[in-house]
């Protein structure tokens, strides 16, 4: 479903993703794995359409259509989902409002009538229960004031608010307690269908003791320079990445 | 004709039927505030306070006036002494030509004691089929202990160019409270010139409102003493900009009694070719020790083409202070809107939440649930119908 061939790109003039080739097909989970700074989220950040990133060579191919072409709220509604690695505030605009507008857009894409209210307020509940987010929360700004934990759950929520077919997750155990990632991983199960598919980065074996990987890459200066089963994870937990480069 | 002769002479012609419709009170000061007029002259933008705005040519154009011809119904002395004794011609030249031919004066007294539960709401409603001036008076007195709302609320029904000039006078007592709200909702072919002045006793509380949904040129100052000890003011100010429009918001705090505070928050979203003006001088007196003061102008500016001047400006001559000014310039929060898409929110849907988001601040300061309600909602639908219209796409 998702095909990367041959992806260059560059930010701030500077080339970070240096020909990365990487087929996702329907239901698979990949992980990705590599040094700080060797383009992971490099790579998603441009997979999500971010304007700061300008891809010079390559293509992406997103359930057979040109994914590069699309602007970042139709990759969304394509089904494209991206937990970020750093989640930013948005002081003024509530939980509930940004929450409400998203998911209308998304209905809205497939034709369909905006929730009424109290379906929404359901769904929310509902939702939040499988990351056990805090409902105070819900009446916050957009992130504003929640703890590191709080903004990776709440990630993980907005996911299963908007039922996406392809996530990729970019450091989302990164900020979380022990418990929180087990609730976190746990849910984030719970929310996968046979055809979702997804990219998981991290530096540890821990989330994907959890997620059970099928496919592990390694990316190493914008390069993928290894691509091997779940035990490549272990390798490298014991190992590092010295023997890779 | 051009410039002030057009009204001085309409004045010395129409003298009569302006004074036939008006109090007693507004015809003895109408000879002293032409001779002002013609003393002072427009002011030019070479003027400290009126450096942003182009009053000029707002007035170049020929307006029709209409007044009225009934004779007005004469007010109480006591109630009406207070008329013109805080709006001064001798030293602005607005206040001097709405002196001079304002016709209409709305009081609204609150006696000692007197706690008034709802609103008092004045809505003037722009119509005319030929471009039209209108001057207008209100007058607000708050006596000692009172406690009283106004609303006062613009809008312009015709697509016509309109020149409006109020002047408005408060009087806050002892251990009163006032608050006043100005909402303008007109369009782009609307000027407008509003200059309150405000007194505010000892114990005594104003809030003051501001908020500039839509219009042509506005441009609206709002100067405040605060006269008695512990006295308090809360001047806050919201405009939405879009197209050619200017808003230019020019304050005055003046304290001039120990032991006062005074809050200030104006915020403006400007957007295309629009310009925002903001001067806020906040002036303590030697005699003014125990000063709290708090001044913020916080402005979005969304194109290049947009232009935000901002001033604000604290002059301290008590040593036992605490005071703070100050403003910021931004553009939109390129992560968040870009976090927003993300998650599926068109560009055009996200900016809007952002720039709603913005505003939203000034609306929370607004006690009054129903009508902080319903300028949510107006804040929404300009945000919309702004984004919505091609001209507002950016590139
Ligand atoms: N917006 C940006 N502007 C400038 N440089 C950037 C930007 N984003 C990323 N870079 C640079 O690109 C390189 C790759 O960064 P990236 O965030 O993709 O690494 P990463 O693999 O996700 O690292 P980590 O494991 O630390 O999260 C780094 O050198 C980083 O400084
Ligand atoms: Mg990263």
């Amino acid at each position: 479903m998702l095909e990367i061939k041959n992806l260059h790109a560059t930010v701030g003039g500077k080339e970070i993703l240096k020909g990365i080739d990487l087929t996702v097909r329907d239901g698979e989970m990949h992980a990705l794995m590599g040094l700080n700074g060797a383009g992971k989220s490099t790579l998603s950040n441009v997979l999500v359409g971010h304007p700061a990133y300008t891809v010079t060579e390559g293509s992406v191919t997103f359930n057979g259509k040109d994914l590069l072409a699309m602007s970042p709220d139709e990759r969304s509604h394509e089904g494209l989902f991206l937990s970020f690695q750093q989640p930013v505030e948005i002081p003024g605009v509530s939980m509930v409002n940004f929450m409400r507008a998203a998911l209308n857009a998304k209905r809205k894409y497939q034709g369909l009538e905006p929730l009424d209210a109290g379906s929404f307020l359901k769904l929310m509940r509902e939702k939040r229960k499988i990351v056990e987010l805090d409902n105070k929360l819900m009446s916050r700004s957009v992130n504003e004031g929640f703890s590191g934990g709080e903004r990776k759950r709440n990630e993980i929520f907005q996911m299963a608010m908007l039922e996406p077919t392809m996530c990729i997750l970019d450091e989302t155990d990164s900020g979380l307690d022990v418990d929180a990632l087990r609730i976190v991983a746990e849910g984030f199960n719970k929310l996968r269908t046979p055809q979702t598919s997804a990219i998981v980065i991290t530096h540890y074996q821990r989330l994907l003791d959890y997620l059970k990987p099928d496919i592990v890459h390694v990316l190493i200066d914008g390069r993928i320079v290894k691509t091997g089963g779940p035990e490549l994870a272990a390798e490298i937990e014991e190992r590092g990445f010295d023997w890779l480069r | 004709m051009k410039g002030i002769d057009q009204y001085i002479e309409f004045f010395r012609s129409e003298r009569q039927r302006i004074d036939a419709g008006s109090q007693a009170v507004m015809n003895a000061q109408r000879e002293a505030a032409a001779e002002a007029l013609q003393r002072l002259g427009f002011p030019t933008q070479k003027v400290e306070r009126y450096k942003y705005t182009d009053v000029a040519a707002a007035f170049a154009p020929n307006y029709g006036i209409s007044l009225a011809a009934a004779s007005a119904p004469q007010l109480e002395e006591a109630l009406i002494s207070r008329y013109g004794t805080l709006a001064r011609v001798e030293d602005d030249a607005l206040t001097a030509l709405n002196t001079m031919l304002a016709q209409e004066l709305i009081v609204v007294h609150a006696a000692a004691g007197e706690h008034r539960e709802h609103p008092v709401q004045i809505t003037n409603t722009l119509r005319a089929t030929a471009p039209l001036m209108q001057n207008r008076r209100l007058l607000i007195i708050a006596e000692a202990g009172a406690d009283v709302q106004v609303i006062l609320g613009d809008r312009a029904e015709a697509q016509q160019d309109f020149l409006t000039t109020q002047v408005t006078e408060v009087f806050v007592g002892e251990g009163a409270r006032v608050a006043l709200y100005d909402i303008e909702d007109t369009h782009d072919r609307c000027h407008r010139f509003h200059q309150v002045f405000a007194q505010v006793a000892a114990g005594g509380h104003l809030t003051h409102t501001a908020f500039t949904l839509a219009s042509g040129v506005s441009r609206n100052q709002t100067d405040v003493q605060l006269v008695g000890e512990g006295a308090d003011v809360q001047l806050l100010g919201c405009a939405i900009l879009n197209g050619q429009q200017h808003v230019d918001n020019n304050t005055l705090i003046d304290h001039r009694a120990p032991g006062c505070t005074s809050r200030e928050l104006y915020k403006y979203v400007v957007d295309q070719q629009a310009t925002g003006a903001f001067a806020g001088r906040v002036l303590v007196r030697q005699e003014a020790q125990q000063t709290d003061s708090v001044e913020r102008n916080a402005n979005l500016v969304c194109t290049d083409q947009a232009r935000m001047w901002t001033q604000p400006m604290l002059e301290i001559y008590a040593d036992d202070v605490k005071c703070s000014h100050g403003s910021t310039v931004g553009q939109l929060n390129e992560a968040a809107l870009f976090y927003m898409r993300q998650r599926g929110i068109s560009e055009s849907e996200a900016r809007m939440l952002l720039k709603q988001a913005f505003a939203s601040e000034v609306l929370h300061e607004i006690p009054l649930e129903a009508l902080r309600q319903r300028l949510h909602m107006q804040v929404e639908k300009r945000f919309r119908s702004c984004d919505d219209c091609k001209l507002c796409k950016k590139e």
